[in-house]
């Protein structure tokens, strides 16, 4: 690059305030956190405490300050910044100026460390004096390494976090591009612009609202490394529930958006695909589910400490173990949606075992083993950085890290004398919690797999949907049937007979609607002719849908039989509710999916496994109707607006009188995306019972219409022999029969006129026959051009040539363009009863907002 | 014994339940040779479209079924008959993992997951 070029119209001020305020953000954060730490030290009281809130304070401040000065950037396209040339374009419309700023890994970042930021204000704000400064520094202490991942400077060889301000002529990967030779190239560039594929209003809704979910883990985290630290193993329960139901709730919705998101707009042809990054922001919220459980145990009976702690610091640790997944690259081939690989692997490893570390160190409560720990941490750290072996010290690390936190429980963690009854509340809530803990472990064990592979050398595969379904629906069983009973029990100590006296209307309940609805669905048609596997899943079924039902029912009959409909009181059990219709949503609608698209030309090749069966895609040819399901569908023709191209296609249904009439429309989008290649967006019609989803898989996406209808097509060549057929478009053309007006022997004595005709049938789609006979003229040795046509079906031929030796003939076929009908193919699914999912979703959240509703007035009455 | 002692064996009994099962069901990725001598076992294999040679997909004749001629990562071609539509771009892609197994000389994949090169038309600023 050449040095000595100065660049016209370049806003290198705002780079600079931008980059100060990331220093100064990394800074405050730092000192904040030094500042909580002596203040929990209780060293020099007063002065530690102001100086860690100054230095927080000016670390909102500088946050905002970052977003602000990005935000600047992006509205004015200011294109000399890589992040904005990258993200944001000028003709994009206002409301996607948000998308773009979180669309890259230093955005989605900033938008991390930016909610962390207005959640340790409102939990300093809120929070009891005792617990501030040991919570508040394992806040400043997640923000210095938040704010590290934005610094992009280089240490030696090694490059710390990437920076939202970088110019573009400084970005290595447009390094030596002629642009950096041109002093006013400001003035003619153009941002690339955000990928298309997320222009839509989920991109604006869904990223705030998931890592404000991973934000929100923190807090029970921070509260439980804070009762690790200062010893005191309950009371930081108390104002710490309140944000655990909250982060369930948000966490919650954001998972939901994303697979409303992926359900609409992508065509994976359903809600939820085990993705790995699906899967990494499940995970911490079955285990917030848990330790949110766990807590309330404690509440109410105490004890239950050391789940507490596991699951509340564990969730957080899940978060940061799913940023390592889903951007280090690490996933690589097994993911759709990973970030790609920005070269901050290491870092996000030392940010994961960093507060790994920092638990374990917590739990020992022998100096001398937390020193010697703490020094061979070091020593391993400063050994793989020199010598290598780095994945053998992690193993041995992690490994004596499991020993150390498994003797310090048994050594030094406070435990219960006395043991839970079989009958009490409390025990079987606990089972629950360990169900969900349990299934996020195994659920974190299958996404891990590429890691496994890095670590042990392995060749494995990710595990496959259907596999993670069979895996997972013991689990969902399990955790519904204890959803249904547990309310029923009393802390402590519950009576039988009373017991079972209440549960019996809602099980009986359950067992005859489940049983009178999944006979029909599940056993009738399907169960005889199934393989053993699919019985298998077909009983599993069965069960998922009464358990289900058992829990919607028992938590209705709770609510108003012993509640006596008081909202107040009930969050809980419409929290249940609503899981527990998620689940039977999910279920109805994925195991009862229809293939509505059904090719009936494909042979049989269910041999080869139980997926090669599926016959899935439908042609459809321009004009043309074909039974779909319950509805005859035409596709009228396509559209282009901009890159997306979209297929109309038409759905009859017969009404009362057996008339056919429309019923609805789809267009189900193609988006021609410069940057992504094609991208097939699906339409789907949504009704109370069921949605009919269609989306195309392949379709010829060019405009047609420039082409002349009426005109031939470029002529292709045929060699054929006698009794061979052509393909055309719209005929079948057979070679009947060559005749000639002279024989050999003529033809070898004179050289008067050869004519020699090819008899063609030409079979149209209605097997009507037309006739052609094109002559292939030879006078003087000349070959005569002569043409014949069919008009009645565009086609155009021309006898051109005989080659005796092989006995064969060449024809020339050209063809109008308007023979070539358009044609697309489509698949399309019936998916039943899938707004209970939705419904389900809005009823859990709403659930638990009661649930914190109720939760905060308790804890102010408690104050006052 | 105590009721948390039957929960944590039952707990370690599903762990390494999960952990063995995982082990012996779940796939490897493989190659063609590993699959042909193993039909009835299904393979990821890794590998490269073979570029040159036709993909073949008529969706008229079937709509489901479409067939290429892959490298594996020993570099061994193998025709490959893929039980779904073409994939969008498919020509474009850099690697492609396929999920399924061998008959006789042809590999029959179900299931196909492509990876295009991450910046292969992500534009570069031209002036």
């Amino acid at each position: 690059m050449d040095n000595s070029t100065t660049y016209i119209g370049e806003h290198l001020w705002i780079g600079y305030i931008g980059n100060a305020f990331i220093y100064l953000s990394l800074l405050s954060a730092l000192l904040s956190a030094v500042g909580y730490y002596f203040n929990s030290k209780e060293v020099l009281t007063s002065e530690w405490k102001n100086f860690a809130r100054i230095n927080f304070s000016i670390h909102s401040f500088s946050i905002i300050g970052i977003a602000g000065t990005l935000f600047f950037m992006l509205f004015n396209h200011f294109y000399e910044y890589s992040y904005v040339w990258q993200h944001s374009n000028n003709s994009m419309p206002m409301e996607y100026i948000l998308s773009c700023f979180w669309e890259g890994q230093e955005g989605s970042f900033l938008l991390w460390a930016f909610w962390n930021m207005v959640l340790g204000n409102i939990l300093r704000k809120t929070i009891d004096e005792k617990w501030e400064a040991p919570t508040m520094a394992v806040f400043a202490l997640v923000q210095v390494f938040l704010a590290s991942m934005l610094l992009g400077i280089f240490i030696g060889d090694y490059k710390l976090g990437t920076n939202p301000f970088i110019l573009l002529r400084e970005n290595p990967e447009f390094a030596n591009l002629p642009f950096i030779q041109i002093p006013d190239y400001l003035s003619k560039l153009d941002g690339r612009g955000l990928n298309p594929l997320l222009m839509n209003y989920w991109m604006t809704i869904h990223p705030p609202t998931l890592f404000l979910g991973f934000s929100s883990t923190l807090v029970p985290f921070a509260f439980a490394i804070a009762g690790l630290w200062k010893k005191d193993f309950t009371t930081w329960q108390k104002p710490a529930l309140v944000w655990t139901f909250f982060s369930i709730m948000i966490l919650g919705t954001g998972i939901l958006m994303g697979g409303a998101w992926a359900y609409e707009a992508l065509s994976f042809g359903g809600f939820w695909a085990w993705d790995p990054v699906e899967n990494s922001s499940l995970v911490p919220w079955l285990v917030m589910v848990g330790a949110g459980h766990v807590m309330i145990i404690n509440k109410n009976r105490g004890g239950s400490l050391f789940m507490t702690h596991l699951m509340a610091i564990s969730s957080f640790l899940l978060v940061l173990y799913s940023t390592f997944l889903t951007r280090s690259g690490i996933l690589g081939n097994s993911s759709v949606h990973a970030f790609t690989d920005l070269g901050m692997q290491a870092q996000l490893v030392i940010y994961v075992l960093t507060f790994v570390l920092i638990c374990v160190v917590l739990l020992i409560h022998d100096k001398l083993i937390r020193v010697s720990y703490l020094m061979a941490s070091f020593l391993m750290l400063f050994w793989g950085i020199m010598h290598g072996h780095k994945i053998t010290l992690l193993l041995i690390w992690l490994g004596a890290s499991l020993v150390i936190t498994i003797y310090s429980y048994v050594k030094f963690f406070p435990k219960e004398e006395e043991e839970e009854k079989l009958y009490s509340r409390e025990f079987w809530m606990f089972v629950g919690s360990l169900v969900f803990l349990l299934s996020a472990m195994v659920i974190t064990y299958f996404t891990s797999i590429p890691v496994l592979n890095k670590l042990f050398n392995l060749e494995k595969a990710p595990i496959k949907i259907a596999d993670y379904n069979r895996w997972m629906i013991p689990f969902t069983i399990i955790s519904l049937l204890l959803i249904a009973i547990t309310q029923y029990f009393k802390y402590k100590k519950t009576n039988p007979k009373q017991f079972l006296k209440h549960i019996s209307l809602s099980g009986l309940a359950a067992i005859i609607f489940g049983l009178s609805a999944v006979i029909p669905l599940y056993f009738i048609k399907d169960y005889s002719t199934s393989s053993n596997a699919v019985k298998w899943d077909l009983i599993s079924y069965a069960l998922l849908f009464i358990s289900a039902l058992f829990a919607v029912f028992s938590n209705l009959d709770y609510w108003m039989r012993m509640l006596k409909g008081n909202i107040r009181h009930a969050g809980a059990s419409i929290a249940h509710i609503g899981f527990a219709l998620i689940l039977l949503g999910a279920l109805i609608s994925t195991s009862k999916k229809q293939t509505i698209s059904q090719n009936t030309s494909q042979k049989n090749v269910s041999s080869l496994g139980e997926n090669f069966n599926a016959k899935k895609s439908l042609v459809l040819t321009i004009g043309d109707t074909l039974p779909m399901g319950n509805y005859l569908v035409t596709y009228t023709g396509k559209e282009r607006k901009g890159i997306d191209v979209y297929f109309n296609m038409e759905y009859y249904a017969k009404n009362k009188d057996g008339k056919l009439t429309k019923a609805f429309s789809l267009s189900p989008m193609v988006q021609d995306n410069p940057r992504m290649g094609q991208a097939s967006n699906p339409d789907t019609k949504h009704f109370i019972g069921s949605d009919i989803y269609t989306h195309i898989t392949y379709a010829d996406l060019s405009d047609t219409k420039t082409l002349k209808a009426d005109a031939y097509k470029e002529p292709t060549n045929f060699i054929g022999h006698m009794r061979d057929t052509i393909f055309a478009d719209n005929a079948i053309i057979l070679i009947d029969s060559i005749t000639t007006n002279l024989t050999e022997e003529q033809y070898s004595k004179n050289d008067s006129l050869l004519i020699v005709t090819a008899v063609l049938k030409a079979t149209d789609i209605n097997g009507k026959i037309y006739r052609a006979t094109p002559q292939y003229i030879v006078k003087n040795n000349m070959v005569l051009p002569n043409e014949f046509e069919i008009n009645e079906l565009g086609l155009k031929f021309i006898f051109w040539k005989i080659n005796p030796n092989e006995g064969s003939i060449e024809i020339q076929m050209s063809e109008k363009v308007s023979n070539a009908k358009e044609f697309v193919v489509l698949e399309a699914y019936m998916f039943p009863f899938i707004n209970v999912l939705w419904l389900g979703c809005l009823v859990m959240v709403i659930g638990t907002i009661v649930a914190i509703i109720e939760r905060r007035r308790i804890n102010r009455l408690k104050t006052h | 014994m105590k009721k948390i002692h039957i929960l944590g064996i039952i707990v370690i009994a599903v762990a390494i339940g999960v952990i063995f099962t995982s082990l012996q069901s779940s796939a490897s990725y493989s190659d063609f040779a590993e699959a042909k001598a193993n039909p009835d076992t299904e393979y990821h294999v890794v590998g490269k479209l073979n570029k040159t040679a036709p993909v073949l997909y008529d969706p008229k004749i079937n709509a489901d079924e479409c067939s290429f001629m892959m490298y594996d990562n020993k570099g061994i071609e193998k025709k490959v008959v893929l039980h779904k539509s073409v994939p969008q771009d498919f020509e474009k892609s850099e690697q492609i993992v396929l999920i399924g197994k061998m008959q006789g000389e042809e590999f029959h994949a179900d299931e196909i997951l492509m990876k295009c090169p991450s910046k292969y038309n992500d534009g570069k600023p031209q002036v």
